[in-house]
């Protein structure tokens, strides 16, 4: 044992001292996961930038204040319309609403008041967010269109004929379209999602079997020092030998796994489930990338080549498995065909963790799967590795 | 030599790889203490022989016991009495010099404190103790050759297995390396040398076998081996005087094979010229002949080699 761990840590030693390894095992993983989280996440608010020309007035702070009650929505007020329109060009704001200088007086004495909206093109945020506005506008004109005629027909107190629409006219009264769900969601649970949830267990999995992959490499300068060999000369049967590469390979995915998944923890707020099951994804997962790489390193004689497919299979598996686009919205040949990847197992165990709140024992079957891939995995490797080391 | 004085025995060694036989039927031992070439120029199956004797390549024929067990692929107890050095540099470029040493220490099951001491005796060896915490990659060849040869020596084996471990070195390196190689011989280590350098097989090797195309064509010691091929001495002598009379006189010196005059001395052909010199030079003299200079040209193992296998060393 005490072989196998030295063999392991000059593994690690030797991965560290590479800069570059450092990047795509440290930082990279987090940028992407930050960038997904931003890019599809469901956590963030909506930003309005709202820009109320001139003294303003009640209706227009009644406004502003009905568009902040929109669910998730975040009003951010600015004070010139260049700064709005840079906002919203920029992405600070999803959208922009000027409140022009008069609106108060314009609808107290019923004139004409042009609210407008900003938007990027073609941005969908900003086209939702423009219909969400305009219902909010006509809910707050209601009670006033309503209390203007009160005025015109009884001669009484506008403001407090608005007072009383507003009590006869609540909001709750207003025509809305309701929704009602039909048949299984796609993503079950995905509603008690956080931001980077169902990303972080996705680029978790993927980054993982992506830098054991690329530890291919490794092993077959190994090979190619005639290093291996050379330890081969040494009381060390293959067995510990491959057992050492492996157990390299193991500890840097699995160091990456808990780094990733404490980070994204503590800065993203990641919910992984179960830690006892998550661990034991991660252990498994590890493995499997570690079976991966030591077949990959006894199969392949020159390390570029390797490492170029190692990045091909390695994405290609990983898009299939489910690491890039949610394996659900695959049809259902390509979901069956899905399985075959590690990936797909990987994620359905978290998946169960996160989602549907499983335990370790929930996700038995998944981790079974993955120590069959890991063992066939590095039962090919060693035997490949005899071969070529000593024929 | 007694039996139980030997460290390795390998007989009817045997390996192919597809259509080409590179080792046909090698047998040779090795004493305590004997350093033991396998001369031959490349191509001519040491390195395959060595591979197999190191237990790094499955023969398919044959026997190898090291330290009383037998070597196989799958041996690993046996292995505890080999240190071996590769032809290639096998070390990791970018660990230390300590590192590298410390590394394959653990491989050889050493624990932890005496491998440390252990480590910074061999780095005093090999003349590394200066540079044992830089990478070494950062090291000259010669450097590198020698951390090569000190991770074979880190476990103090019984049986120690060059394979070519001078090649692209220079002359200071060279001459470091085989100065250690007969300093460990003294020391009782026991040592299996391949080389396609008569020179290193002539210094270092208590006995050669001459080895082409797969086979021993010869082995014994320097002597035994010129002896076979029957070379004699070379003996040239820068003279003046009666030549004639000085040829005549020196064919009569037992040993001496053939004689002749030359324009400004004599050429002879002798059987152990140092021990016919001085009656040669005596006669000399007698002939009223005077003797400015004396060259020995002795067979050497280029010659055997080139006698058995009908072609040079470095073919």
């Amino acid at each position: 044992m005490k072989k196998v761990l030295a063999i392991g840590w000059v593994n690690i030693v030797r991965f560290m001292r590479e800069r570059a390894n450092l990047f795509f095992v440290f930082a990279f993983p987090l940028l992407l996961i930050l960038l997904l989280g931003a890019m599809y996440g469901g956590g963030f608010d909506t930003k309005v930038g709202v820009l109320v020309e001139g003294p303003g007035g009640p209706l227009a702070d009644r406004l502003v204040a009905a568009v902040e009650d929109l669910d998730e929505t975040t009003v951010v007020a600015y004070d010139s319309e260049p700064s709005l329109i840079d906002a919203v060009q920029r992405g600070r704001a999803d959208g922009g609403l000027v409140i022009p200088s008069g609106y108060d007086a314009a609808l107290v004495e019923g004139g004409r008041a042009e609210v407008t909206f900003i938007g990027r093109p073609a941005d969908q945020t900003a086209q939702l967010l423009q219909v969400s506005v305009s219902e909010v506008l006509a809910a707050e004109l209601a009670p006033v269109r309503a209390a203007r005629f009160a005025e015109v027909e009884t001669g009484d107190s506008f403001d407090a004929l608005l007072a009383r629409a507003r009590v006869v006219v609540p909001q709750s009264e207003r025509v809305s379209v309701s929704y009602r769900e039909a048949g299984e969601p796609i993503f079950e649970g995905i509603e008690e999602l956080g931001a980077f949830d169902l990303g972080a267990s996705q680029q978790l999995v993927l980054f993982m079997f992506l830098t054991s992959l690329a530890g291919s490499a490794a092993l077959i300068q190994s090979r190619r020092l005639g290093v291996t060999r050379r330890m081969l000369s040494t009381p060390s049967s293959t067995l510990v030998i491959v057992g050492g590469e492996a157990t390299g390979r193991f500890a840097v995915a699995i160091i990456q796994g808990v780094y990733i998944m404490v980070g994204t923890l503590l800065i993203f707020g990641v919910n992984w489930g179960s830690p006892l099951g998550a661990i034991a994804v991660l252990i498994m997962f590890s493995l499997v990338g570690a079976g991966a790489a030591m077949l990959m390193g006894a199969l392949f004689h020159n390390d570029q080549q390797a490492g170029g497919l190692g990045v091909l299979i390695a994405l290609g598996l990983g898009a299939l498995g489910g690491s890039m686009v949610p394996i659900e919205i695959f049809p259902d040949n390509i979901q069956t065909v899905a399985k075959f990847t590690p990936h797909s197992w990987a994620i359905d165990a978290f998946a169960e963790l996160v989602r549907r709140d499983g335990s370790i024992v929930d996700i038995l079957p998944q981790l079974g799967v993955l120590a069959a891939f890991a063992a066939v995995m590095l039962l090919l490797a060693t035997w490949r590795l005899q071969r070529v080391l000593t024929r | 030599m007694s039996d139980n004085n030997l460290v390795l025995e390998a007989s009817g060694l045997h390996k192919s790889f597809k259509d080409l036989h590179a080792v046909k039927g090698v047998s040779f031992h090795i004493a305590t203490g004997e350093t033991y070439g396998l001369l031959g120029p490349n191509g001519a199956g040491k390195t395959t022989t060595i591979s197999m004797v190191t237990g790094l390549l499955e023969r398919d024929g044959g026997e190898v016991v090291v330290d009383g067990r037998e070597i196989s692929t799958t041996s690993t107890e046996a292995k505890r009495a080999i240190g071996y050095v590769p032809q290639d540099i096998a070390i990791y470029p970018d660990l230390t010099a300590r590192e590298n040493l410390s590394f394959f220490g653990r491989l050889y099951g050493m624990s932890a404190k005496p491998l440390r001491g252990r480590v910074d005796e061999v780095l005093d060896i090999i003349g590394l103790s200066d540079r044992a915490d830089d990478r070494s990659e950062e090291f000259s060849g010669g450097m590198k050759r020698r951390l090569n040869i000190g991770i074979g020596l880190l476990h103090g084996p019984r049986l120690l297995m060059l394979d070519e471990p001078t090649v692209g070195v220079d002359p200071q390196s060279r001459n470091a390396i085989l100065e250690s190689v007969e300093r460990l011989s003294v020391e009782g280590m026991a040592v299996l040398y391949t080389t396609h350098y008569m020179e290193e097989a002539e210094r270092l090797c208590d006995r050669v076998g001459i080895i082409d195309e797969g086979e021993i064509k010869a082995e014994g010691t320097r002597a035994e081996l010129v002896s076979m091929v029957g070379q004699r001495d070379k003996v040239r002598l820068s003279a003046t005087g009666h030549l004639d009379a000085a040829v005549e006189a020196v064919r009569a010196i037992p040993g001496v094979h053939d004689a002749s005059t030359r324009e400004d001395g004599i050429d002879l052909l002798v059987d152990g010229a140092d021990r016919a010199l001085p009656s040669i030079l005596q006669a000399v003299a007698a002939a009223e002949t005077s003797v400015s200079s004396v060259a020995v040209d002795e067979p050497n193992l280029e010659a055997v080699f080139l006698h058995l296998t009908g072609k040079a060393l470095r073919d």
